[in-house]
């Protein structure tokens, strides 16, 4: 552990501490949901360890509930997943370098808001151990919360008071990470495309809209960038 | 219900296809690369997708299209509050405070 790694770690936890509020409610819901279903806590305890993945957990619990066959159990947490593949190109050039188990544990660690706050400071890094600090630091602060209090409502799931709309703490979370990203134009027509896209498209199977919300998003931007630089040529 | 050993079978495939896609260029490195333009196109990634996320929860009320509910009222102000104020947690107070207001205090 050397100095840069810590002052990589200490800039990655400093920007998720706000964000990872947003995180108690999701946790704690699908800490609920899970018993709900039908699951032992240990059960519901295992599957918070060894998945690790908020949207995987509650899109496949009807399935599991409804005892669904494998195979659609599988193809529903893959579609769910596939965003995981976009954010690991896109980060997969900060890990050059890195060892066989760093990259085999950040496959395991890397959740949307760490990809979300690691991503730009990671890239402007030339230093592998400061960029892996600032990976690790709030991946495993990330990781924390989520046990804690997906444990909390694996066994608190008949006392927590349901009126109070915590859920929506995740939205409220989802919106103050993007703000920020909006101030650049192309940005802006990325995010009002795949907001409308993923509205237009919920009706799809196994949730796909999001993932085609996604699609749509990417692709408006990069032609908002091309038009936007052509306008400035001319 | 799936139970029993089928049950943490599931989890396990589950996980499966979790890290797998988490790890996917990660792990394998340079070996697989992605072209230069598609690694534009990804910087647009994560507002697309966090707008994706969030847009249907602003904007659907059960299954249907319904700009008028107290969600939306709320993620406005978070939106303004957001836009005026540096501070990182007024946005959730604002946020909540709003919805609490709207739906247990109007019954909205």
């Amino acid at each position: 552990m050397n100095d840069s790694f810590k002052r990589g770690a200490a800039e990655g936890v400093r920007r998720m501490l706000p964000l990872s509020v947003g995180l108690i409610p999701w946790a704690l819901v699908t800490g609920v949901a899970m018993r709900s279903s039908g699951m032992s806590a240990v059960e519901a305890t295992g599957m918070n360890l060894l998945v690790f993945a908020g949207t995987a957990q509650l899109g496949t619990l009807p399935l599991i509930a409804s005892g669904a066959p494998l195979w659609l159990i599988v193809l529903t947490a893959l579609a769910l997943n596939l965003r995981f593949v976009i954010f690991s190109a896109a980060m997969a050039p900060s890990f050059e370098g890195q060892s066989w188990a760093r990259r085999l544990s950040s496959s395991y660690l890397l959740v949307d808001t760490v990809f979300i706050i690691c991503a730009e400071p990671m890239k402007r890094s030339d230093d592998p151990e400061w960029r892996w600090g600032c990976f690790l630091g709030p991946a495993l602060w990330a990781w924390l919360v989520w046990q804690v209090f997906g444990l909390a409502g694996v066994l608190g799931a008949d006392a927590i008071p349901q009126g109070w709309s915590l859920e929506f703490m995740a939205t409220i979370a989802l919106m103050v990470m993007l703000v920020p990203m909006t101030q650049v134009r192309a940005m802006l027509v990325a995010a009002v495309a795949g907001g409308l896209g993923a509205v237009l498209l919920r009706d799809m199977p196994l949730r796909l809209g999001v993932i085609a919300g996604i699609a749509i998003g990417i692709a408006a931007g990069f032609a908002a960038e091309h038009w936007v630089g052509r306008a400035r040529a001319r | 219900m799936i139970e029993g050993v089928w049950l943490w079978i599931t989890l396990l495939l589950i996980a499966a296809a979790t890290v797998v896609p988490r790890g996917s260029f990660i792990v394998l490195g340079s070996r697989a690369r992605l072209p230069a333009a598609l690694q534009r196109a990804l910087r647009y990634a994560p507002a697309a997708a966090l707008a994706a996320l969030i847009a249907p929860d602003l904007l659907v009320d059960a299954g249907g299209f319904a700009p008028a509910n107290p969600k939306l009222a709320a993620g406005i102000v978070v939106l303004v509050v957001a836009l005026r104020w540096r501070n990182p947690w007024l946005p959730f107070i604002a946020g909540m405070g709003v919805l609490v207001m709207l739906r247990n205090g109007l019954g909205w």
